[in-house]
């Protein structure tokens, strides 16, 4: 007899993810701390820069016992930023929802994309230690901060808050993350937590941070900027970038409105002009602008779709793509340690694979690393929107364009086919709205061959400025060879020829005249040689200074207008607490989420006090 | 007073020797002179390179042309310099007293010198690659052998059997010794890296001399009877053929003026290693082909045309094989650029080459012996066949 079908059930979000958490980062215990640290401290500095706050990140992983698992420690991480704090209302949603994201398709640099990450974390800190995540978080407008803990209803895909309270914060605004998680610390090497936040460290100037880890005591890193990067608008999608299931749906997201209006208004490069004359080449009927989107059929909506592929269209908006800046670049990687000297390089945004893309370089050769072995390859840091990217690194578009590139053209070892090698750090970081990667836990990105060339060059530009240094080394190196050389071999050469030819002493002398004379020339060009190179060097060094003279002035003017700006809003804000002194906390809150993103604290600030 | 050798025999210095003495001499004054000058010395020799070698049928081996490499004396080249004159002086001491040393002993005893001379320690060698190099400085900048300035290789290959042939050899202290070949019994006779003092006489007409490439197979043919029914000269070249062997050829050659012949694998590093370097020298010793190599020796195989006649046992080329693919990438470059496959007097040697890299085959001289395996006289036959109806290169 026949089995009975089985019954075809559908299961949640969460149900799937917290099935499949390898899926996402915590393949195993020592990447689950990693990955914890990680998604905490993006979420972060993501909130600070929508809210154009200057990040003060606070990490410390602790050691508190045994874990559950086999070879497991039983790991407390705690992040916690001075950012604009979340909505009580939302809280759930964070940490206990997966899919929910502020972020998800913008089109937009921000580190986090989808709203998987966080969630993933609180459920592995449910499944190892049966205890959720704590939060503490404070919004601009709160008098009193809220304090609560927050598990995944696996069932419903629902956030759910126990134990919440309010206590007094001692600062305006902020968010605190503690999650009891089991795992296993890997301080060191490229998936080492303290490479991790290095990494951080170079690409975000503006942030400061302090780390506690367990066996490496505290580290207290201040930021050298004070300009939080300003985030770009998002853009709309480009046709060209779109399946023909996604135009469709895209349509019937717009809903109730003219076909013509929705090409225009749903995507980037199509206007008036551009649609009339794809119209008209591809024989379409204009009355087709004139219906409601959701009204097209499939075949009315595919003659369209194949149309505009056809067509010409200008390459995507490059006003996407954030930055860090070279300048800002150059001050963040003296940071990562006593750097001999470094070259950074940022690339102008460009289309690769029709999509906005920005590469930044910092090639920098480390003090404390000269004296190891040459035959090391350099450290090569990765990062996506400012994210450092730690495994697999084999087959990312990173790696594989720094093989490519011949460094041994600039002054650096390199065997064929293979990483440089020496006391060098190579960062190459990827900015980009849409970065493809190769998997869901973002951990490589996809080679393609425009992509690889447009790192290689940014590589090839930071190299050549970088073999400047190179060569005034080589020089002081080979004008030393070559002064030990006169001096070790003259004496020997002539003592030869003397005992040779049986001449006398006085033959000896003029010889030795002679010979000090004429590599004294050698000698001299040499020299010369080496001062050409040195000059060079210095002239690099003081175009640089005085770029660093010039911005001193800048922060100066900037902090004493800050400071008067300051003192204007104290005023007005012991004026408004008399009035407003027993607001209510929740508008109060509202209010502050209602805040625009691209609104600076300054201005947070006066609004409430306005209020 | 006339040293001595370390024997105690009395050193006689040849004429040669003196040459160089004078000629070494020569050239430290100037260097010294030079110096006293505030000039810079130079050093010059003939540059020793496929690019700077002359081949003329006429001549029969390969020359030097006109390019020469020279190191004037400055910061870069001081070191070499030094350590130049540093390994003449050597070099002298030997002729003066007649000593010899191989290239490693050099290496050695220019090891012992630094360690008991506080001041020449910047002068060491780091390993033997880098005395060798000086060695063979000296030597093209003198135009001399290396075996002239008392410098022997080991005596490698060149095992000779004859019934006919008496070697006389002028000994260093003057003597003279004459060695009957047929009286040695079953051993051969091996001639020294410096064949020039040999004097070659035979007994009775000998018809032609016969060179293996495999010693071994030399051997073969000679214990079953080869010397014994021909008159001839059977030698073993061992591989790639050594002074000794280039030398000793061209002395048959030159003495007994009988037709010489070479008898070894089909395939791209015999024809290009062993028997181009046999008939015409190499472009490393162009100094001193003139005096090892011996243009008249013929290719008698295997040829490619004996595959199919004797229905020999080839095979293809190992693509695997560095060393096999690296000869048939040489044997290419050789066509283009090596003067002696290049002239039209050796066009039959060029057509063996072309072969080969078209069929990517190879056939070994020990293939005879599947023709008839029973009769341990068939490579013989095929040798003697071959030599009397001409089927040679």
């Amino acid at each position: 007899m026949a089995k009975p079908t089985r019954q075809i059930t559908t299961s949640s979000t969460a149900e799937y993810f917290s099935k499949n958490l390898q899926q996402v980062g915590f393949s195993s215990p020592t990447k689950a701390v990693l990955t914890t640290v990680k998604e905490a401290l993006d979420n972060a500095l993501d909130a600070c820069e929508d809210h154009s706050i200057a990040p003060e990140i606070n990490v410390s992983v602790e050691k508190i016992g045994n874990g559950s698992l086999k070879n497991t420690d039983r790991i407390k991480i705690r992040v916690e930023d001075n950012g604009p704090g979340i909505d009580p209302a939302d809280i759930a949603k964070v940490f206990g929802e997966y899919l929910a994201s502020s972020k998800f398709g913008r089109g937009r640099c921000s580190r986090g994309q989808q709203g998987i990450g966080i969630s993933a974390a609180t459920t592995w800190a449910i499944q190892t230690t049966a205890k959720g995540v704590t939060v503490t978080t404070k919004t601009m407008g709160q008098k009193k901060a809220v304090k609560c803990l927050v598990e995944v209803d696996i069932k419903h895909n629902k956030g759910i808050i126990r134990e919440k309270e309010t206590i007094d914060w001692d600062r305006p605004s902020g968010t605190t993350v503690e999650f009891l998680i089991d795992g296993r610390v890997q301080l060191n090497g490229e998936a080492g937590l303290v490479n991790y936040l290095r990494g951080n460290v170079l690409v975000n100037p503006h942030m400061s941070i302090t780390y506690t880890l367990p066996d490496n005591g505290t580290t207290k890193i201040e930021r050298v900027t004070k300009d939080v990067p300003e985030i770009p608008e998002a853009i709309e999608p480009h046709p060209h970038t779109m399946k023909l299931g996604e135009f469709i749906s895209h349509a019937r997201l717009f809903g109730k409105i003219k076909s013509g209006n929705w090409l225009k208004q749903g995507f980037s490069r199509l206007n008036d002009k551009v649609i009339a004359e794809i119209w008209k080449s591809q024989k379409l009927p204009k009355a087709l602008l004139d219906k409601s989107a959701d009204g097209l059929n499939e075949k009315e909506l595919s003659a369209m779709y194949a149309a505009i592929q056809n067509a010409q269209l200008m390459p995507p908006s490059t006003q996407s793509v954030m930055s860090i800046g070279e300048e800002a670049l150059s001050l963040s990687i003296q940071r990562l340690g006593d750097v001999d000297f470094f070259s950074v390089i940022s690339r102008k945004p460009c289309i690769c694979d029709f999509k906005p893309v920005q590469i930044e370089v910092a090639v920098a050769r480390l003090k404390d690393r000269r004296g190891e072995s040459h035959d090391e390859p350099v450290q090569v840091l990765r990062f996506a929107n400012r994210v450092p990217l730690q495994f697999d690194k084999a087959a990312c578009a990173i790696v594989k364009a720094i093989t490519t590139v011949n460094w041994r053209s600039y002054g650096i070892k390199q065997p064929r086919d293979a990483l440089p090698q020496g006391p060098y750090i190579v960062a190459v970081s990827m900015v980009s709205p849409f970065i493809k990667f190769k998997n869901a836990s973002k951990e490589t990105i996809d080679a393609s061959d425009e992509l690889v060339d447009e790192i290689r060059r940014a590589l090839m530009q930071a190299g050549q400025k970088l073999s400047r240094h190179i060569n005034k080394e080589s020089r002081a190196n080979d004008h030393e060879t070559k002064i030990a050389h006169i001096e070790q071999f003259g004496p020997i050469l002539i003592d030869g020829l003397v005992r040779m030819t049986k001449a006398d002493e006085k033959r000896r002398e003029n010889a030795t005249e002679g010979l000090r004379k004429l590599l004294g020339r050698d000698a001299f060009e040499s020299e010369k040689a080496l001062k050409v190179a040195k000059e060079q060097s210095e002239a690099l060094d003081a175009k640089r200074h005085r770029i660093k003279m010039f911005r001193e002035e800048d922060q100066e003017m900037e902090s004493r207008e800050a400071q008067k700006l300051a003192a204007a809003e104290s005023e007005a804000a012991n004026e408004s607490s008399a009035e407003d002194s027993d607001g209510d906390v929740a508008v109060v809150a509202s209010k502050a989420k209602s805040t625009t993103k691209k609104k600076t604290t300054a201005k947070t600030i006066k609004k409430t006090a306005k209020k | 007073m006339a040293t001595r050798t370390p024997g105690g025999n009395p050193h006689r210095k040849s004429k040669e020797d003196k040459v160089i003495l004078e000629h070494s001499l020569e050239l430290c004054e100037k260097m010294l002179k030079d110096l006293e000058n505030g000039k810079r010395p130079k050093l010059t020799a003939t540059k020793c390179a496929l690019d700077n070698s002359i081949y003329n049928s006429k001549v029969g081996f390969l020359t030097p042309g006109s390019k020469r490499v020279s190191t004037e004396l400055n910061v870069s080249s001081v070191k070499k310099m030094s350590r130049a004159v540093f390994m003449l002086e050597i070099l002298l001491r030997n002729i003066e007293t007649g000593n010899v040393n191989t290239k490693r002993e050099l290496y050695y005893i220019s090891k012992g010198e630094v360690k008991h001379s506080k001041n020449l320690k910047a002068l060491d060698f780091g390993d033997q690659d880098e005395s060798d190099s000086v060695v063979d400085f000296i030597c093209e900048m003198l135009e001399c052998y290396r075996e002239e300035m008392n410098c022997f290789a080991n005596d490698r290959g060149g095992q000779t059997y004859s019934q006919n042939l008496i070697v006389t050899e002028r000994m260093p202290d003057g003597t003279e010794a004459v060695i009957d070949l047929s009286q040695l019994g079953t051993s051969p006779f091996q001639p020294k890296n410096r064949p020039q003092n040999l004097t070659l006489k035979a007994k009775k007409k000998i018809d032609f001399c016969l060179v293996v490439e495999s010693e071994g197979t030399a051997n073969t043919l000679v214990a079953n009877g080869f010397v014994k029914r021909h008159n001839s000269i059977v030698v073993g070249a061992q591989g790639v053929p050594s002074n000794a062997v280039r030398g000793w050829v061209k002395r048959i050659q030159d003495q007994l003026a009988v037709p010489i012949y070479f008898f070894g694998d089909l395939d791209a590093y015999t024809m290009q290693n062993i028997f181009r370097t046999l008939k015409a020298g190499s472009a490393a010793s162009l100094i001193r082909n003139s005096d090892f190599s011996a243009p008249d020796v013929r290719f008698l195989g295997v040829l490619p045309e004996d595959i199919k006649k004797y229905d020999l046992n080839d095979y293809p080329v190992n693509e695997r094989d560095p060393q096999e693919i690296r000869a048939l990438k040489k044997a290419r470059d050789a066509l283009s650029n090596d003067p002696f496959f290049k002239d039209k007097k050796n066009k039959g040697l060029s057509e063996i080459l072309h072969w080969l890299i078209n069929n990517k085959r190879r056939c070994e001289q020990q293939a005879f012996y599947s023709v008839d395996p029973r009769d341990p006289q068939m490579a013989e036959k095929i040798i003697l066949e071959k030599i009397n109806k001409g089927h040679y290169v």
